[in-house]
């Protein structure tokens, strides 16, 4: 008896010492691999990626500002900064570095992959908003052109990436972008929401947290210097004035009428009906397209018919198909109910 | 050329002038025109459908009280009526191919002065082997099969997959998954397959490497044998069948929570992601036209998996043979092998034996039982029991086996062990081979057929050690 | 070849001839499509006589297959493309159905729709309709909508698509013989009909199309579904814009009715 239980204390301690080499965040063998992709390539495309973002914004950049970006100190900075200069993609004048048009379109490509491989997270996979960015920083620089077209073709060319800026094109082009930060509206203006900065992630996080999302429409109601209220989709949102400046928006020309009470698919009962009329915009990619070819566009009628032991999914009957849903993805589908009169029998 | 330039300029252009709502639009517009022209041309006979069946009987599977047990119940019926049904043409066929061919074979081969080693290679081996695994397999898969596609005929398999999703969306897999499962139980190879109709990347390879706990049709004689031995005898004989089929379920069950378990690890470490998506459309119901699903899933489905059985166990009867009867140093090969891996396989509740037979059926996991009682046989020195060495040979009542397997010094420990090592451990050649196809990556592959083999051994062994220590 | 056939179950002995996988030789494409579950693999298997696996959940048809038969002396090859609800997403399922419609040339497209989602199953029949005219729509499975109290007016239906729309019930292989009629006067070229095309379109979405075609027609003036190109570009179609860069778009011209790509299959 006490072999067994010896035996089975070293079993347990076996699988923990895997699980502490193997863990998927802090494991050994993570870190190590973590450790091992900071490297010097890394650095530079880092490096290049800041630069053109301080050109972007029309901020100057200096060596000091480089180190700060990637997080090393100035001698390495300098060292870095030698590097590049060897390949002839920046140049400095009076402390201020700018990149060559070899250093641009070099920027752009890393920017290319970063952007359709988050655009990528957000449509074909079900990786968290939170960690689409960071994904997106390994294998920036690890995706060779011909994967990254590929990647591009696969997922239909799309022009945006999932924040709302412009995926540079494979010749190295970018199209400009149009908008002013959300600060900058007055009270009474009306904007739909264009691009929502996903750096630094402390502020992002919060505008998730508000539920923003690219294209929402929105009224400023009162502005004062520490607070801005928007309402939007029926509520009442007091945000800080930077988290404003990390939103971008289109200013409306019409009168915006808001939306009260949107009700969503899992709002509904079986035994009520309801019409489509939208789904929410960050349902993307292949699931949007397939709802939609379920027939699930506005104006549809759907109703509960299939109710389940754990209570999800719900099966809906939608133009005569009987469509299994999960109760997270009939949040996204935006509906009214209608009245129920007995009479009618939806094909 | 100048112009194609132009086209690929105007294209980029007027997409960024349109923005991303092409394609919603368009859907809108198609299903504007399709519903105009549906509208147009239905004519609505009665619109109120006196009773609608396929409702009435949703509403039953899908219920909140009856849906899981009529699942279980669904599943235990198959598998009594298949352990049941299988009994008696499996005696005939092995009265047919054992006592009657086989004897015949062997004077045959005496007459024309065949030499000794090629009588046993061939009769002794290939054809044993063959015959074995007919006579096994064949009655029960031609049960299971068609029972089978029947319910897949009839609509019922995506219910089952809509009652269970809630369990796949929290292990983050997809709720398909319970479809290719299903596919699983019939043939592991075809549920990887069939797990192309997941189209996240993630979820198809979670569906693909857990497959495997499916447990397949190579493994269900092997289940029902041993709950029939080992489980059945500790229960008064009237209910033993019964307790044998819900250790089998049992066994059957386990493996659904472990692929869900397996899945749940995978999403939240090396294939990390949420759930995704899950748009199933639930077919009506559509009565089966039983003749000729009986005569597609014996043609299809029966004769191929039969087919590939038989091709896998020729040379594993040659292999067993040989092994069996090539010596070094007084020993055979087998022999070697068995006392080498033994102190550690007793450790873990199992025996060198049945890691040398896992190994032999790592082809077709159908021969494993015929070659643990040949492997029993031979190095207990039992032989006056079994023919000769390295012969494969169908006992005539379970007793036999039964007693060959106590005196391999087999327990219900062992037993049940056994099972659940039947359950947990490498996939079979061909599905290593299928999941390689579909994957395309030789890691994955490692990764599927590793994974459940460590799992085996670790569960049997801490199965052992709890065994031990409480009785 | 015909004599090989002799104990092929026939119903309709003078003039078809399952031919199985046999199909060295043949005169005419036919390419099967439709969405999921609509017995497209049922239609396959009585036109064919091969005895391909039909369950009833969506997708489970995930191999391709091919066969032939024969129809009043003429050979036909059969392609079962795989079943899709749409052809406008980037599943590879898709890709391939809308690839082999557009570049293998099919001299037939048969759609096979689902008579009890006739909505549904309308949207890929537009779709298929953007893409090619010679096609014929399988209206399957109407026993099942006629005990559920849907009836289908097919030749008013016939008449809203400019297609030949044939009425089956296929496991029981009622309505085969006018399905390979209306197969057979489409490939002959016989039907005259005008195939609808999408018109309800957003004015700022057929403003777009319009403007591409104009700089389409100029690369290519003989290509017949300029249309269906450009909504392909528009949605960044990769395979489409490939097609456009190594100008193979041009051989979509219908010259020869036996040019068949056969690397798509």
């Amino acid at each position: 008896m006490i072999d067994q239980i010896i035996a089975l204390a070293f079993a347990l301690i076996f699988a923990g010492l895997l699980a502490f080499i193997f863990l998927p965040e802090n494991g050994m063998y993570n870190r190590w691999k973590k450790r091992r992709i900071d490297s010097r390539k890394m650095l530079i495309e880092n490096g290049l990626k800041f630069i053109y973002d301080c050109e972007y914004k029309h901020l100057i950049c200096t060596l000091n500002a480089l180190a700060g970006n990637l997080g090393i100190n100035a001698d390495e900075a300098a060292k870095i900064f030698e590097q590049m200069d060897e390949m002839n993609l920046v140049k400095m004048e009076n402390e201020k570095i700018t990149l060559t048009d070899e250093g641009r379109s070099y920027a752009l490509k890393v920017i290319r992959v970063h952007r359709l491989w988050e655009r990528y997270l957000a449509d074909e996979t079900s990786v968290h908003q939170l960690d689409w960015h960071d994904r997106a920083e390994i294998v920036e620089h690890f995706l060779s052109k011909e994967e990254t077209d590929k990647l591009a073709a696969r997922i239909g060319n799309p022009v945006l990436d999932p924040h709302g800026d412009p995926i540079p094109l494979a010749d190295g082009t970018i199209p400009k972008m149009s908008g002013i930060t959300l600060n900058k509206l007055t009270q009474g203006d009306v904007g739909t929401i264009v691009h929502i900065e996903d750096e630094p992630k402390a502020v992002y996080s919060q505008i998730l947290a508000f539920g923003f999302y690219l294209g929402m429409d929105f009224t400023v109601l009162r502005k004062s210097d520490d607070r801005i209220v928007i309402e939007a989709d029926g509520e009442e949102v007091k945000i800080s004035p930077i988290v404003a400046e990390n939103i971008t928006v289109k200013k409306q020309e019409q009168e915006y009428t808001p939306v009260t009470n949107r009700l969503n698919l899992s709002n509904l009962k079986p035994g009520e009906k309801a019409k489509v009329i939208g789904l929410a915009s960050n349902c993307r990619g292949s699931q949007r397209r397939r709802l939609m070819d379920f027939g699930i566009i506005p104006g549809t009628t759907i109703e509960i018919e299939m109710e389940n032991p754990l209570g999800d999914p719900l099966g809906y009957r939608v133009r005569g198909t009987m469509l299994a849903i999960r109760k997270n993805q009939a949040e996204m589908i935006y509906i009214e109910k209608i009245k129920t009169t007995e009479d009618e029998y939806a094909v | 050329m100048k112009n194609k330039d132009k086209i690929i300029a105007a294209v980029n252009n007027l997409r960024w002038e349109m923005g991303e709502n092409f394609h919603d639009s368009l859907m809108e517009s198609l299903y504007t025109e399709a519903s105009e022209i549906a509208n147009k041309s239905i004519v609505l006979q009665d619109r109120k459908s006196k009773f609608d069946l396929d409702r009435f009987i949703d509403r039953i599977v899908t219920s909140k009280i009856w849906g899981f047990p009529l699942m279980f119940l669904i599943l235990s019926l198959v598998l009594w009526v298949t352990i049941e049904g299988s009994n008696y043409p499996s005696q005939w066929l092995s009265y047919l191919l054992l006592d009657t061919v086989h004897p015949v074979l062997k004077s045959f081969s005496a007459d024309i002065g065949l030499v000794w080693w090629l009588d046993g290679l061939l009769i002794d081996g290939a054809y044993l082997a063959m015959a074995w695994v007919i006579s096994v397999m064949l009655p029960p898969m031609a049960i299971f099969f068609p029972i089978f596609t029947l319910l897949e005929d009839l609509g019922y398999l995506p219910r089952v997959a809509f009652n269970l999703d809630r369990f796949f969306k929290a292990a983050g897999a997809h709720g398909k998954q319970a479809l290719t499962m299903s596919m699983g139980f019939g043939c592991n190879a075809a549920g990887v397959v069939a797990a192309r109709i997941i189209d996240s990347p993630r979820e198809r390879l979670i569906a693909i490497i857990t497959n495997n706990f499916s447990l397949c049709n190579g493994r269900w004689p092997t289940q029902i044998l041993i709950a029939t031995i080992f489980i059945g005898a500790l229960v008064p004989s009237e209910i033993a069948g019964m307790a044998a089929a819900l250790s089998v379920v049992a066994v059957a069950l386990l493996g659904i929570v472990l692929s869900l378990l397996v899945s749940w690890f995978l999403s939240k470490s090396v294939l990390k992601g949420e759930a995704s998506t899950f748009t199933l459309e639930l077919p009506p119901y559509r009565p089966p036209r039983v003749l000729q699903t009986l005569y597609t899933s014996l043609i299809d489905r029966t004769l191929i998996v039969l087919w590939r059985a038989i091709v896998f166990a020729i040379p594993a009867g040659l292999v067993i043979w040989s092994i069996s009867n090539i010596s070094l140093n007084d020993l055979s090969l087998a022999e070697h092998f068995i006392f080498a891996v033994d102190p550690v396989a007793i450790f873990i509740g199992l025996n060198g034996v049945i890691i040398l037979a896992y190994v032999i059926a790592i082809p077709a996991n159908e021969i494993v039982i015929p070659t643990i009682l040949m492997l029993t046989v031979l190095t207990t020195g039992l032989a006056e029991l079994g023919q000769g060495t390295g012969v494969m040979f169908e006992m005539d009542s379970l007793q036999d086996t039964a007693s060959i397997l106590t005196a391999g010094g087999w327990t219900v420990l062992t037993g049940i062990n056994v099972m659940l090592f039947s359950l947990i451990h490498n996939p079979c050649s061909t599905t290593i081979y299928t999941i390689y196809k579909e994957t395309g990556s030789m890691k994955w592959t490692i990764v599927s057929a590793i994974l459940p083999l460590v799992m085996g051994f670790f569960v049997c062994f801490v199965v052992t050690q709890l065994w031990r220590i409480f009785s | 070849m015909q004599s090989k056939c002799e104990n092929c179950p026939v119903y309709n002995e003078a003039h078809l001839k399952k031919l199985g996988i046999k199909m060295d030789n043949f005169d005419y494409v036919v390419a099967l499509a439709g969405n999921p579950n609509t017995g497209k693999s049922t239609v396959f298997n009585s036109l064919t006589g091969l005895k391909q696996h039909t369950g009833n959940w969506p997708g489970k048809t995930v191999t391709r297959a091919e066969g032939g038969f024969e129809y009043n002396n003429k050979f036909y090859k059969l392609v079962d493309l795989p079943g899709t609800y749409s052809l406008l997403s980037t599943s590879a399922d898709e890709e391939v159905a809308r690839n082999f419609i557009l570049f293998g040339k099919p001299n037939v497209t048969v759609v096979v729709v689902d008579a009890t989602r006739l909505e549904r199953n309308l949207n890929l029949v537009l779709q298929v309709l953007e893409i090619t005219d010679k096609t014929v729509v399988c209206l399957n499975l109407v026993d099942e909508a006629e005990r559920r109290g849907v009836h289908i007016d097919e030749k008013r239906l016939a008449k809203e698509l400019g297609v030949p729309v044939v009425a089956t019930i296929a496991r029981e292989k009622q309505g085969i013989n006018n399905l390979l009629a209306a197969i057979e006067e489409v490939a002959l070229g016989r039907y005259k009909g005008r195939p609808k095309k999408i018109k309800a379109l957003d004015p700022k979405i057929s403003k777009a199309l319009d403007k591409l075609i104009e700089v389409l027609k100029e690369e290519f003036p003989d290509t017949p579904n300029l249309r269906w190109v450009a909504m392909r570009l528009l949605e960044g179609d990769q395979s489409i814009i490939d097609a456009v860069n190594s100008g193979e778009l041009s051989s979509l011209t219908i010259k020869d009715k036996l040019t068949v790509n056969n690397e798509l299959i």
